[in-house]
């Protein structure tokens, strides 16, 4: 009796549960009227992107859209934005327009969320470094709405004091190691360059030793000199003492090492520019492409976040005309000015504005060409994601802190690496 | 009969906020990762049922096998070192000294503050320019000064102790009185010999040893005993934030203890470590049982630690079963792996579960 009247107890709460749950879930998206605004959702970072997101919405493109009667509202996903993206998406509680890293764009892209825009919109004016990180079996899903590359940060008053000529965009491996050697030789506290032990900013070298991260079948071989090269060049100059970790001066990245003046390169994107304005703001520097390596060209990383739309949207027409208003060339050039990001279309590289030179616009001109010079690769690994770099970054560390030999930790690297493959 | 239905209804009445809460995110949950630990599911698309293939696939795993072997090596280390300290430090709080209550509240202070601020000021001490790599540099440079130190209170004690004897009186070798006056003298020699050039700090280079960003295990073998040192950074830090809590568990059940216990046994002539391991041990071991109990489960699922720590330790490192699974429901960018996390979620259930049972066999909950 007991046992039964339990048993029901239960049904009824989870019954009840279910009820109220569909109930909320039901009340979602209901389909427009001719008359009311419709809305469109935008689901990006949290951080500086909505107040970025709002000046573009309230002095540029606002005015256009609600005359489309479009109404966008913002959502910023603050933490874990590629967990929380996978949970809204596949609860189907998205937003019409998302914001995809390239990093996670195989993976989603594969599941079918996110809409092909071949058909909808012209992607042709956008730097093609950027649509290829989004276009898969021909198909481009994504317009990227800004990016970064890697340039080469150099702190001004430590090159004088050393009495060396700034790098330029001839400088090569064999120069930045007589500038590294000679800044370091200041003094005890004082390094060439920050090295971090990870693939984000390594890539870039062993891109420029003529490295590539998958051959045809997909696998990635760590074995190869090229890569031996890079990871020689790149940790010696650490296990010699003239380039410094970033967690060896207490700091989490290159740039949080740059602004502590004991470093005279750091190898960072835009994204510099107003941590330095915030941190050390009488910091003199000034910025260089890559370096060239072995291979006689320079290599980089393409980091960018592409809007992509939602492939289960009920208002395809209106999301189209916020992306293309979004990605317009008033929007982009208001963006550039402000100096918030970094614009995507091919037809920028003509602003004026990369031609004031002020460090933060000359900062900005060698990211912008750094897209399209050399060996230029997006910031993305396959199916696998970010955790293709893992075996890396531990090699990188081992050999920095003389744990092991480079031929050891690449070893080691390569098992892990060729089990995360298999998974 | 009405009367009883009435109250049985106004008891379900109260109990169901909890009871729906209850059903909705721990029978409900559990029960869907139990099935999907079944399934082949990344969120997208239909669960695909494969039997026993995820949890086959876990032990082949390289990443679970050592986040197995981390989360038992912590676990292990972790409560025995945690739950004696507390027992020690327990004891210590319930002699009567001055100023008890002060040192009562310093003790508990690192529980109170937040996981995540401990965590982060620990990361800053565990740089390899930070305060623990520091004072260990200082400790070595003043080596010499510290041992002659030591070295010169203890042969005055002893001198001490001796003369006392010789005069007929009964000394200790610990006696109060006696120690302050070495540790003066000692001072002054000390200082001394310092001065005068006898003894230096030595020119050392500062220590550069690498908590965090390190893939090296201690000891050298064997295998299944091997720590990583970013995992020995996590468990002393895990066991100064959780023994202040242990600790009270232990006072309030020391202070049921009779006092005439100790006192019977200080007139049959047993020492404090005697005391300590005859009278103290055997009657808080219910509450013995409770704080393993606890420790076992809170280490067992630690997850906050190496969620923090994050990139600036290597994470097979630090890897625990709970971490597992959260990396790979929420991997860096690819698509979540909910078969495999949920399989791991549900093994670690499991083995949480029987740890537990068999620590039972060897510690009693109740007093013989």
């Amino acid at each position: 009796m007991r046992i039964r009247s339990v048993v029901t107890m239960c049904l009824v709460i989870g019954l009840s549960t279910i009820a109220v749950l569909s109930s909320f879930a039901g009340g979602a998206g209901e389909a427009a009227t001719p008359d009311a605004p419709v809305e469109i959702r935008i689901m990006g970072y949290g951080g500086q992107d909505p107040a970025i997101k709002a000046r573009l919405l309230d002095e540029v493109i606002g005015d256009r859209l609600s005359e489309q009667g479009i109404v966008v509202t913002y959502e910023p996903l603050e933490g874990d934005y590629n967990a929380a993206l996978f949970n809204a998406l596949s609860a189907g509680t998205a937003a019409d327009i998302i914001y995809i890293p390239v990093e996670t764009a195989p993976g989603i892209i594969d599941t079918g969320v996110v809409a092909n825009l071949n058909e909808l919109t012209d992607i042709s004016p956008f730097i093609a470094s950027l649509n290829e990180s989004y276009t898969f079996n021909g198909n481009t899903y994504g317009i990227a709405k800004d990016f970064n590359t890697l340039a080469m940060f150099y702190n001004r008053d430590l090159f004088d004091e050393a009495g060396v000529d700034y790098p330029d965009e001839n400088t090569t491996w064999e120069d930045l190691d007589e500038m590294i050697r000679a800044i370091a030789a200041i003094g005890d506290d004082v390094y060439g360059a920050a090295f971090p032990a990870s693939f984000d900013r390594f890539g870039a070298f062993a891109f420029a030793a003529g490295w590539d991260m998958f051959d045809d079948d997909g696998h990635s071989d760590l074995t190869d000199p090229a890569m031996q090269e890079a990871v020689e060049w790149y940790t010696g100059l650490v296990r010699d003492g003239v380039a410094v970790q970033p967690s060896d001066l207490g700091q989490g990245w290159g740039g949080g090492a740059f602004a502590t003046e004991r470093v005279g390169i750091a190898f960072e994107g835009a994204w510099m520019l107003g941590f330095l304005r915030n941190e050390a703001p009488n910091l003199e520097f000034g910025t260089a492409m890559m370096p060239i390596g072995p291979s006689g060209e320079r290599g980089n990383f393409v980091y960018t976040v592409a809007y992509g739309i939602n492939s289960q949207t009920r208002n395809l027409e209106q999301a189209i005309a916020v992306l293309e208003a979004l990605t317009s060339v008033d929007a982009q050039q208001f963006v550039l000015e402000e100096g918030l990001a970094i614009p995507s279309r091919e037809a920028m590289s003509e602003n004026e504005y990369f031609e004031r030179g002020s460090s933060e616009s000359d900062a900005n001109r060698v990211v912008f060409e750094g897209a399209e010079s050399g060996r230029v690769f997006g910031f993305q690994f396959g199916a696998v994601g970010t955790d293709w770099m893992t075996p890396i970054n531990a090699a990188l560390s081992e050999v920095m802190t003389g744990e092991a030999s480079v031929e050891q930790a690449l070893a080691t690297a390569q098992q892990d690496l060729n089990e995360l493959l298999a998974r | 009969m009405k009367n009883s239905l009435r109250e049985q209804l106004g008891a379900w009445l109260f109990l169901s906020p909890f009871l729906l809460t209850l059903a909705v995110f721990f029978v409900y949950s559990t029960g869907r990762a139990f099935y999907f630990s079944f399934t082949d599911y990344n969120m997208f698309s239909e669960p695909q049922w494969v039997g026993f293939a995820n949890y086959i696939s876990l032990f082949q795993q390289s990443l679970f096998l050592r986040a197995l072997q981390n989360t038992v090596l912590f676990s292990l280390i972790v409560t025995v070192v945690q739950c004696f300290l507390a027992l020690v430090m327990a004891t210590v709080l319930n002699q009567k000294i001055r100023g008890l209550g002060f040192f009562r509240a310093t003790y508990y202070m690192p529980s109170i503050a937040s996981s995540v601020v401990i965590t982060l000021i620990f990361l800053w001490m565990y740089q390899r320019r930070g305060l623990i790599n520091y004072l260990w540099t200082e400790g070595r440079r003043h080596a010499p000064i510290i041992v002659f130190f030591l070295v010169t209170v203890s042969i005055i004690q002893i001198l001490q102790v001796v003369i006392e004897r010789r005069r007929g009186f009964p000394a200790r070798w610990v006696d109060p009185a006696l120690t302050v006056m070495s540790i003066l003298i000692g001072t002054a020699v000390t200082a001394g010999a310092w001065v005068f050039g006898f003894i230096a700090v030595r020119d050392l280079p500062p220590v550069d040893f690498t908590w965090l960003q390190t893939r090296m295990r201690i000891p050298e073998s064997p295998e299944f005993l091997r720590v990583p040192v970013p995992l020995i950074a996590i468990m002393i830090q895990n066991i100064f934030t959780t023994i202040p809590t242990l600790m009270i568990m232990y006072l309030t059940a020391l202070q049921d203890v009779p006092k005439s216990l100790y006192e019977a046994a200080e007139i049959d002539g047993a020492g404090a470590t005697q005391r300590f391991l005859n009278i103290t041990i055997p009657s808080v071991r219910p509450v013995t049982f409770l704080v393993v109990t606890l420790s076992l489960i809170g280490t067992l699922q630690m997850f906050d630690q190496v969620a923090i720590f994050g990139d600036a330790v290597p994470l097979e490192s630090v890897i625990t079963l709970a971490y597992f699974v959260y990396n790979r429901m929420f991997p860096g960018a690819q698509l979540p792996q909910v078969g495999i996390a949920s399989a791991a979620a549900i093994f670690l259930a499991l083995f949480t579960l029987s740890l537990v049972l068999i620590q039972r066999l060897f510690i009693k909950s109740e007093v013989s």
